[in-house]
């Protein structure tokens, strides 16, 4: 295989991407300066070879532990589980979060054979009772799996003496009731609040 | 609950590359129309295509690439409508399994939106396996009388629907790695869902017995039915249809589903009992006492849809009074006039077949899938 098109097969692998984009982005690293497309090479083989998961909570980091589990600002007592390393960036961006975070690797999903030991499940567990931790937020996605998983999650961390709490569910600030689904509308009716 | 809300009616209905079908366009009259063709020529097919329009997917439970012609890449079909929010509805599905719906030229966003589109009951000599049949055919008609009735009883089966799926996936894993405390435990995950939205399930399905079983004992009556009948919810929650009840049998069950590697308990093991005198109308019942009881629930399933939404759905009569006599047939179709005058499409093998009252009816005639007005 050629040059130019194993890297249009190895672009049209990326989400998002399909062949068409695959090759127009190919061309068009062929047509500016070499120097530019040298650069994104080295860009990634850096990601793979210096990225890698947080010992302490599996967040993505360059070193041993991520920047947030090594800040002594952060409140070691409250930890908050996603499902993946880009979920922290959301919660980040808030701004409003002072605790820790642990990212499992996914959900259970058992029609996709994810089962409890392809999650970093044993390791929180064991970082909650050694940490003494107060409370595990359960941040996963509000969908059946992110429920189960988060039940899960509860039934593990139950001797461990931690308050487990679940993120609230219902209306999107600024959200416009009309666009709101049936299942949201119920949810939020039911998690109402005295005002 | 507008009663007096006009019926659906169908104005012109086109199909390409549907089974037997090439290519058809039929208009419709407001009272309907006669189909008159033998055996094998696409009435039911015709027949299955517009219930598509209701369920989104075959009503005979074909798979979606089993309806489309041998040769043909895709099928299309298209209906413009009255009495109904939608008034230009499509669907088309292609070889790859690529189904695309759109309702007055606009795709939804989820194609739950687009259920029932084109209302419609499809009363078939095939509906005696309703009554005959196992339990798995109750539980279908009742999960399709009431998801495209109450919003709240689709949402709880497509839930459970998927929870029982991944519950019984960690069941086998469990029976796979010999069941320990862990994957006792990732099967117990899925069991609150499983809980509280089959609680639903059973709730919303009795209540329905509830209101129609007086109801079916006299539409079984009015057409000769001299024994009596009976309609019943069956199942083990019959008594307590709590989720808190289903919790606890679902956890007491636990071990033995994973020695199974199944969910054994719940509104998937359900049934509708049909009775006559007392006992089981499977067992008891003549062929032609399942056939009357077959076609009441059929009715049923018409006046809950009107009872639920105002209007009166499409009533698609696939030759279903063949081999009954003709008093029966007669004392039917006066029940069915009874529930609403709605539009009927009746299907016949031969024009001396056509019920009286359906001799006004506009004709058309079906050979080797091509149809035409009758002469």
């Amino acid at each position: 295989m050629s040059a130019i098109d194993e890297l249009i097969t190895e672009l049209s692998r990326l989400p998002t991407i399909g062949r068409k984009s695959a090759m127009r982005l190919t061309y068009h690293l062929l047509r500016q300066p070499a120097a530019q497309s040298r650069k994104l090479a080295e860009a990634l083989v850096a990601l793979v070879e210096r990225v890698r998961p947080c010992d302490t909570c599996f967040n993505l980091t360059e070193a041993a532990q991520c920047a947030i589990c090594v800040d002594a600002r952060r409140d070691r007592q409250v930890i908050c589980v996603v499902e993946e390393a880009s979920d922290i960036a959301s919660i980040e961006r808030t701004g409003e979060y002072r605790g820790v975070y642990h990212v499992l690797g996914g959900r259970l999903a058992p029609l996709d054979g994810i089962g409890p030991s392809h999650l970093t499940i044993v390791p929180l567990v064991s970082r909650v009772m050694q940490a003494g931790a107060r409370e595990v937020i359960v941040a996963t996605n509000p969908t059946l799996e992110g429920d189960a998983t988060a039940l899960y999650l509860s039934e593990q961390l139950r001797a461990s003496g931690a308050t487990v709490s679940r993120l609230a569910r219902g209306l999107p600030m600024g959200g416009d009731l009309e666009y709101a689904d049936g299942g949201t509308i119920v949810q939020a009716l039911a998690a109402r609040r005295a005002i | 609950m507008p009663v007096s809300a006009p019926p659906a009616r169908l104005r012109t209905f086109a199909l390409q590359t549907f089974r037997n079908v090439t290519t058809a366009e039929l208009t419709l009259p407001s009272e309907g129309i006669v189909v008159v063709g033998d055996n094998g020529q696409g009435k039911s097919n015709l027949v299955e295509a517009i219930g598509y329009l209701r369920l989104l997917r075959s009503g005979r439970g074909a798979r979606d690439r089993d309806c489309i012609q041998h040769g043909a890449a895709a099928f299309h079909l298209s209906a413009s409508l009255e009495g109904v929010t939608a008034t230009r509805v499509t669907a088309a599905v292609d070889r790859q399994g690529r189904k695309k719906v759109t309702l007055d030229g606009r795709e939804p966003e989820r194609l739950t939106e687009a259920l029932d589109a084109l209302p419609s009951v499809t009363f078939s000599p095939r509906d005696v396996d309703l009554v005959a049949g196992g339990p798995q055919e109750r539980r279908r008609y009742l999960d399709i009388t009431l998801a495209l009735t109450s919003p709240r009883y689709l949402q709880a089966l497509r839930h459970y629907r998927a929870a029982l799926s991944r519950r019984n996936a960690a069941l086998r894993e469990a029976a796979r790695t010999g069941g320990s405390t862990t994957d006792l435990a990732a099967v117990a995950a899925w069991e609150p869902a499983l809980a509280q939205h089959g609680a639903t399930l059973i709730t919303e399905r009795q209540a329905w017995v509830r209101s129609r079983s007086a109801e079916f004992v006299a539409r079984c009556a009015a057409i000769g039915e001299t024994a009596t009948t009976g309609l019943r919810y069956a199942g083990t929650f019959a008594e307590d249809a709590s989720a808190e009840s289903l919790l606890e049998a679902l956890q007491r069950q636990r071990a033995l589903d994973v020695r199974r590697g199944l969910t054994q308990t719940g509104p998937h093991r359900d049934d509708l009992a049909l009775t006559l005198d007392g006992h089981d109308l499977r067992v008891v019942g003549s062929a032609g006492q399942q056939r009357t009881a077959a076609i009441v629930l059929r009715l049923l399933e018409a006046a809950t849809h009107q009872g639920a939404t105002g209007v009166m759905p499409l009533l698609l009569l696939d030759d279903p009074f063949a081999e009954l006599d003709r008093g029966r047939t007669e004392r039917i179709l006066a029940l069915l006039d009874g529930i609403g005058d709605g539009q009927h499409l009746v299907c016949v093998p031969r024009a001396d077949e056509i019920p009286t009252r359906f001799t006004r009816l506009a004709r058309w005639t079906v050979r080797a899938g091509a149809f035409a007005p009758a002469a």
